[in-house]
């Protein structure tokens, strides 16, 4: 029996929803997930983040709530608080699974509220509750609070004081993270989202999904990054610290340095040993990547350990594990907290010591003393301390823990990224260090321009599928496709993904543009022009050479159909689209 | 662009996998360039220019296995399906297309049939593959599909004899012109075992060169490393064999580190053929005869449905073993350790040779060589009696 393709709108401001269905033509040009959601922005694209107006579009896709590996996920898009782009954000859990249970493939939330809301989502229907009694509270007791009533998101007093980087958390902790959409929910006074359906997916050609999903678990298993004895799956994603390290392209001091000697106090080996870490995982997922310790706490993820370990020149991973509890119950974004904190200590000439951290995430969410200026991240500190430079980010957005100057790939793509300094976009760390699915010289610019606009349009269609980017150091998308072809009965090619990839990531480069966003924003924080990286044991990390990096931009500004000083050669961009 | 162009047009013509002068390829950064033979060039060219993609090679192979199972293919089939262990998990099928699939333009098919896999065999022009992401990956692509037609077609041959005009007297040349003896001779190995790391890198450059220049195995197949201690020196995943400077991981025999998450996919298998058997080099690769001869059981009403990873016998081929096991975290790493450490050597169902040195890389080598030969020799032994058998009167070629 199939399922409705519908959408539920909900209007904060007068209380009202409605279900609709979702024209097919619409799923078939963008998918579903990032690609759906960046579609139904487009005439409020231009609306500030904050406007009531503006809508947040929670989207699964086309795969979730089937046994297609890795795709219980969910997509957030709307416009970023934090640095005024198109933003959306990926993140598992069981929230999607259930969501596509209750014959909903998204929820688009426009208005706000009177008094603070949660929305309760089940297959029979849906409801706005009252949630004063949730406001301020932290999400470990909202979700508590609510877990009789399915899978939860929510924002935490970060979100609900307008943190420039607070992010919606999934009860199961995973995180709706960089961008700050958690301050959009905020604005809009919706605490919470619950969800709890209770019906089936149905897959079309289940002989043809069947053998998809075994090609895809066989990859999955020949993939050493995955499933190999030292890979994601055993030690999670801080199986990369020592891996970084030995590239000498960790993030060190607010990145003036690149290797930080105490890393393996925080490494995979380090946080199984200390906390028992034990497998965890999405809805499904056979990878398990996320670790949990021996008490239920989600441990951090690698971004989390090296910027608040090495960036802030930390070695005490007790004291990680507590920031990152802290950031995840106030729903703040890690990557984001532990940069800006960074980015102060540099400007103040002295960085934080272990003890001093907590306190101020608590301050930052809360807004209060120093933790209100701290909340707008770290380029509206570094500017208001007359120290622009100090801000390691671009378009606002605060960088992951992947030195540029280690990775030239990386490089290009955190400019080129729509949603400001992110890894996820293009995610040439994939095969610039992990060698998946073959390796390119780090340390080259040759080719990279065209290796990353394939990627951005292979990810923004993983992203609309929706699948998590680790199951693609093993599979790809010609296995993902089959798996689309098999669920849908519709044949697919991963060409065709590839050509919906394009279209969702130039319709994001046209909102930026129409919000203002030129070539000048497409541009690396000039430390990483200037300064050499830390060399030793054979390897030099020089400072990049700034000719040929804007060499490269302007080959991948022609690669995309653009003019070279990086915008659109016509206006008419969106009207050709579905 | 141009300068890799050239290098991978070069590897091809060295690993003796395409025609002489009968390659094209392309590539495209923000502008496309192609090199080689000007038709197959412009095909490679035309094909990329319909996918979102690096680069193309287009070339015809120096046998002509791909183009015999394409027109030994039934008249419907859309793709050959062979079923060693590196095409069902990474190629899963090899599209066909015929020339009256080519409809006036031949890039136009070939496009859209690669448009969904990584390589396709073309009748009258060769065997066509694409690199989404570099062009090293159409290299690569190019020799997994020469790999698996290779294979393929030895056991076709093997069970159903020549089909074809022509069959019978290109595989005479293929084996008595084409094929060259295997042999470790005039090779310089270190003696082991090795302490210095400095000298195993060395020495595992090297070893690693040899197994590609004798003809072991291609270039992109295979994985090697050497204990010193508690260290193994391993090639890292993705990893050509014959340019492993500065691609070997030192992996920590307790998982202290994991550095080398970017360690070849066999590194489980490594270790534990370290812990059993006290060898100090290890060398795995996929020559063709010894993965075809794997596939060849002759148990009548075997329960066993996915023989290549299920089967829980070992066999012996000769005086090698052979067990069944899937790659990477699949089960020839449980399945090889307990029988590799007698024989020093070990054949892993349709895909390849492990062989160890209880001290340096000279004993894992020749004994590769030996089942390699071993395997031939047994190949062309049956291949003899059953052409006597099916055609008698017609001599074997």
């Amino acid at each position: 029996m199939s399922l409705p393709d519908q959408i539920l709108v909900v209007d904060l401001s007068s209380g009202r929803m409605r279900r609709e269905e979702i024209p097919r033509e619409l799923l078939s040009a963008y998918l579903g997930g990032r690609g759906l959601g960046v579609r139904l922005l487009r005439g409020r694209h231009t609306l500030s983040p904050f406007d009531p107006a503006m809508p947040v579009v929670f989207a699964v896709g086309p795969l979730c709530g089937t046994p297609a590996p890795t795709s219980a996920r969910i997509e957030v898009v709307s416009r970023s608080p934090l640095t005024g782009t198109v933003c959306d954000c990926s993140a598992g859990g069981r929230f999607a699974w259930r969501l596509r249970a209750a014959g909903l493939l998204a929820i688009l939330v426009e208005g706000k509220s009177p008094r603070p809301v949660a929305l309760a989502v089940t297959s029979a229907g849906e409801e706005l509750l009252p949630a004063e009694g949730l406001w301020t509270k932290g999400v470990g007791e909202t979700v508590r609070a609510l877990s009789d009533r399915g899978s939860v998101a929510a924002i935490g007093p970060a979100g609900e004081n307008g943190v420039l980087f607070s992010n919606i958390m999934m009860g199961e902790g995973n995180a709706v993270g960089r961008g700050g959409l958690g301050a959009v929910l905020g604005k809009k006074n919706l605490k919470a989202i619950t969800v709890d359906g209770d019906r089936t997916v149905p897959v079309a050609d289940r002989e043809r999904f069947d053998r998809a999903r075994a090609d895809v678990l066989r990859l999955f298993r020949a993939s050493p990054v995955i499933f190999g004895e030292l890979g994601i799956a055993e030690y999670g994603t801080p199986a990369l610290v020592d891996l970084m390290r030995q590239r000498r392209m960790t993030p060190t001091e607010n990145f003036r340095r690149t290797v930080f000697e105490d890393s393996s106090a925080y490494s995979g080996p380090a946080i199984r040993a200390t906390y028992g870490a034990k497998k965890d995982g999405c809805f499904g997922c056979p990878i398990e990547c996320k670790k949990t310790a021996e008490d239920g706490r989600r441990l951090p993820e690698y971004e989390t350990v090296s910027h608040f370990g090495a960036l802030n020149g930390i070695a005490d991973l007790h004291a990680i594990v507590r920031s990152n509890d802290a950031c995840n119950d106030l729903g703040m974004d890690t990557i984001s907290a532990a940069a800006t904190l960074s980015a102060w200590g540099e400007a103040r000439g002295r960085f934080l010591s272990p003890e001093e951290v907590g306190p101020l995430l608590q301050d930052i969410a809360h807004r209060r003393g120093e933790g209100d200026l701290l909340a707008q991240g770290s380029r509206r500190v570094a500017e208001a301390l007359g120290k622009p430079g100090l801000s390691m980010s671009v378009k606002s957005l605060e960088l992951p823990a992947y030195d540029p100057r280690g990775a030239y790939g990386m490089a290009l793509a955190y400019v080129t990224s729509n949603r400001g300094g992110c890894h996820l976009r293009a995610y040439p760390i994939s095969h610039e260090i992990l060698r998946k699915p073959v390796a390119s010289d780090r340390f080259s610019f040759s080719g990279k321009a065209r290796m990353i606009k394939v990627a951005e349009d292979a990810n923004a269609a993983v992203d609309s599928l929706v699948a998590c980017k680790f199951a693609f150091f093993g599979a790809s998308l010609e296995e993902y496709a089959e798996l689309l072809s098999g669920v849908t009965g519709e044949h697919r090619t991963p060409q065709g993904l590839m050509e919906i990839g394009e279209r969702i990531y130039l319709t994001e480069r046209f909102y930026n543009a129409r919000n203002g966003f030129t070539r000048a924003d497409d541009e690396l924080p000039a430390r990483f022009f200037t300064e050499a990286g830390t060399e030793g044991e054979g390897i030099d990390v020089p400072p990049i050479d700034r000719a040929r990096f804007g060499e490269e931009l302007t080959k991948y500004y022609r690669i995309r159909g653009l003019r070279d000083d990086g915008s659109f050669p016509d206006d008419g961009f969106l009207e050709r689209q579905p | 662009m141009r300068s890799l162009i050239r290098k991978f047009g070069e590897k091809l013509h060295r690993d003796r996998s395409i025609a002489q002068g009968r390659v094209g390829i392309a590539a495209q950064d923000d502008v496309m360039v192609s090199e080689g033979a000007p038709d197959l060039s412009r095909l490679a060219a035309d094909v990329l220019s319909r996918l979102s993609c690096l680069g193309i090679v287009a070339a015809s192979p120096s046998l002509p296995f791909a183009e015999f199972l394409l027109r030994r293919a039934n008249a419907d089939a859309a793709a050959i399906v062979p079923l060693d262990t590196e095409t069902r998990t990474f190629l899963h099928d090899i599209p066909i297309v015929r020339r009256e699939g080519f409809t006036g333009d031949p890039a136009v098919a070939i496009a859209a049939l690669l448009s969904n896999r990584k390589g396709v065999i073309a009748e009258g022009v060769g065997i066509v593959a694409s690199g989404p992401v570099t062009l090293e990956q159409a290299y690569i692509h190019y020799s997994s599909v020469f790999h698996a037609a290779f294979v393929k077609y030895l056991l076709e041959v093997l069970q159903a004899g020549f089909l074809l005009p022509g069959e019978a007297e290109a595989f005479r040349d293929f084996r008595e012109t084409f094929l060259r003896p295997l042999t470790a001779e005039g090779l310089s190995f270190r003696d082991g075992p090795l302490d210095d790391p400095e000298e195993v890198l060395s020495e595992i450059r090297a070893v690693g060169r040899y197994t590609v220049e004798r003809g072991l195995v291609d270039s992109f197949f295979g994985n090697i490393s050497c204990r010193v201690g508690q260290t193994i020196f391993i090639s890292q995943t993705a990893a050509s064999l014959d340019e492993l400077a500065g691609c070997i991981d030192p992996v920590p025999m307790d998982n202290r580190s994991t550095t080398g998450i970017t360690a070849s996919s066999e590194l489980l298998a490594h270790r534990r053929i370290y812990e059993a058997t006290g060898a100090h080099a290890i060398l795995h690769g996929h020559p063709k005869f010894a993965v075809a001869m794997s596939m060849l059981c002759e148990e009548k009403d075997c329960p066993v449905k996915d023989c290549w990873k299920d089967c829980p016998n070992v066999r012996m081929l000769g005086d090698t073993p052979v067990v069944a096991g899937e790659i990477g975290a699949g089960g020839l790493a449980v399945r090889v350790p307990p029988v590799i450490g007698g024989p020093g050597k070990a054949i892993v169902y349709g895909h390849g040779v492990f062989a160890i040195g209880r001290g340096g890389f000279e004993e894992a080598f020749r004994s590769m060589v030996d089942v390699e030969n071993r395997c031939r020799e047994e190949y062309f032994r049956r291949l003899d009696a059953r052409l006597q058998v099916k055609y008698p009167g017609v001599s074997p070629p």
